[in-house]
């Protein structure tokens, strides 16, 4: 009897030995999954840029997107991976109560250096920190990508990049520390709730890109004497329409992203998927509430403009006016809201522009005014929300003053930076290219390609029918 | 709407979990969702009628 006790033993001790493998398998795969989902947000932006810009400048917004990924990656893994879990209780990165924040606590896990490097780098007992590390750097590469479309056809590279590194490995990554973690103090003391980064990423990006515009000035051609905005058109609309829709289907991975998988010791459940506050959360609920904000943004832009290209930023608008709170609307809401946005699109973005912000792809009223309004919606539909584990009462619970909170906070993160380090770069002589190179077309000065060498047929005359 | 549970706490959530749940808001919000897909197509047949019988001949 009690040989047979000890095989059962044996047996259910080696079933959850193979268990565990199992879980920590499908966890690491689905952090990985992300990472290449993640990517096709940047062939998305890639082709929403080159198709807005004009044939004289396709190849040189390639070339700035593309470098903007390449350096993001790097630098955060220098020290922006180091920021996020550094400094959640503000400064000077005191330990938070989750245990899993402050300086000490970077120190020891996130530099690429010292006792550190073992989790920054291949580990056989690590199978987390690399894919998370992965996800992350993704995001902080979407926030320079959201930054890029604003800013083409006249900054110059280097000045580009340096702003790129500013806001991906810095500025939305004490945002997302503040609120985006257990410990940050947005969430501890003001209950912010922000499950899909609507203000931490898209925000912060947004109004980052209009400090930079307050600096870098609109195109040549854009304003007339008298002040009026005048339409610069890409030369493919079909191009750009597609790299949205390419975002729309990364941003799958990127809210794939947010939810935290059970079952591993760094879970915040055995049995269920959670935010990253650590509340419940289920993949399910981002097929409703994803599917449905896409249509409602598509459909209340479609109404005021019937333009494919603000009806795709509608669609990108929806998910980001109901990402902060993609885990607890009910999917019906969802649509409401998003429709609300798509609606209120394009006349932000004109209000914009009529005040001489020539912002080429209107990112700062997609990303950043739509994120802000997401941001303090959640706190009219939720308030009362436990904003992490525990009994209200015992924790912060959602309420429109702490998103209104985090919508202040997230703004001033992304425009303060934008615009006092491209002050700095102006005054360098680093942000934008000399008046001569932007009418001669930047690809012709500094692309040693063409985009398209045969050029472009174009008939020029309306063929009838059958012709 | 508030927490849809009588105690705001999630460890008490056992089900649905999305504002409103067990009340009559998702219901109204799903009205109003399929009235503003109504509407929409009904002013958008209406505004694209218009312009295409500019071209009229």
């Amino acid at each position: 009897m009690e040989e047979q006790i000890a095989e059962l033993a044996a047996q259910v001790a080696a079933l959850q030995s193979k268990s565990g493998v199992t879980n920590t398998m499908f966890a690491e795969t689905f952090y990985y999954l992300t990472i290449p989902l993640m990517i096709i947000i940047h062939a998305g932006f890639l082709a929403y840029e080159m198709g807005a810009s004009r044939l004289k400048n396709v190849l040189s917004s390639g070339v700035k997107n593309i470098l903007a990924f390449a350096f993001m990656i790097p630098t955060f893994y220098f020290f922006g991976w180091w920021v996020y879990w550094g400094f959640p209780t503000g400064l000077p990165g005191a330990p938070g109560p989750a245990g899993i924040s402050g300086v000490e606590y970077a120190n020891a896990i996130a530099w690429g250096w010292g006792e550190s490097a073992q989790y920054m780098g291949p580990n056989i007992a690590d199978q987390a920190s690399g894919v998370f590390f992965g996800a992350f750097a993704l995001f902080a590469a979407t926030t320079a990508s959201i930054m890029s479309g604003a800013v083409i056809e006249r900054i110059q590279t280097v000045g580009f990049v340096i702003l790129a590194v500013v806001l991906g490995s810095f500025a939305w990554v004490v945002a997302a520390a503040w609120g985006w973690h257990a410990d940050g103090w947005l969430v501890t003391q003001w209950g912010v709730h922000d499950f899909g980064a609507a203000g931490l990423v898209h925000a912060v990006a947004g109004f980052f890109a209009l400090g930079v515009l307050v600096n870098l000035g609109p195109r040549i051609g854009k304003y007339n004497a008298d002040g009026t905005a005048n339409h610069i058109a890409g030369h493919n609309m079909p191009l750009t329409v597609t790299g949205l829709m390419l975002i729309i289907v990364g941003f799958w991975g990127f809210l794939m992203a947010c939810v935290i998988v059970p079952g591993e010791a760094w879970s915040w459940f055995g049995d269920k998927p959670s935010t990253i506050y650590g509340t419940p959360i289920t993949l399910s609920a981002l097929g409703f509430n994803i599917l449905m904000a896409i249509a409602g943004g598509i459909i209340g832009s479609w109404v005021l403009t019937r333009d494919p290209f603000w009806m795709m930023s509608g669609a990108l608008a929806g998910i980001i006016s109901v990402a902060s709170g993609l885990d607890i609307y009910f999917p019906a809401l969802a649509f409401i809201i998003a429709f609300s946005a798509g609606m209120i699109l394009k006349p932000c973005a004109t209000w914009l522009e009529n005040r001489g912000i020539d912002d080429a792809v209107g990112a700062v009223t997609v990303h950043g005014t739509i994120g802000l309004y997401g941001l303090v919606m959640l706190g009219v539909f939720a308030s009362g929300f436990p904003a992490l584990q525990g009994a209200a009462g015992e924790v912060p619970t959602v309420s429109l003053i702490g998103q209104i909170i985090g919508a202040v906070v997230f703004f001033l993160l992304g425009f303060v930076p934008g615009y006092a380090v491209s002050l700095v770069l102006k005054m360098a002589g680093m942000l934008r290219i000399p008046e001569g190179a932007e009418i001669a077309g930047m690809d012709m000065v500094k692309v040693p390609a063409a985009g398209y060498p045969e050029g472009i047929p174009a008939p020029g005359i309306n063929l009838a029918p059958g012709e | 709407m508030g927490f849809p549970y009588d105690e705001a706490s999630w460890s008490v959530v056992d089900g649905a979990m999305y504002m409103g749940a067990g009340g009559a808001m998702p219901g109204l919000f799903t009205l109003i969702a399929a009235i503003i897909c109504a509407a929409v197509l009904i002013f958008g047949q209406k505004t694209e009628s218009a312009k295409t019988r500019q071209f009229d001949k």
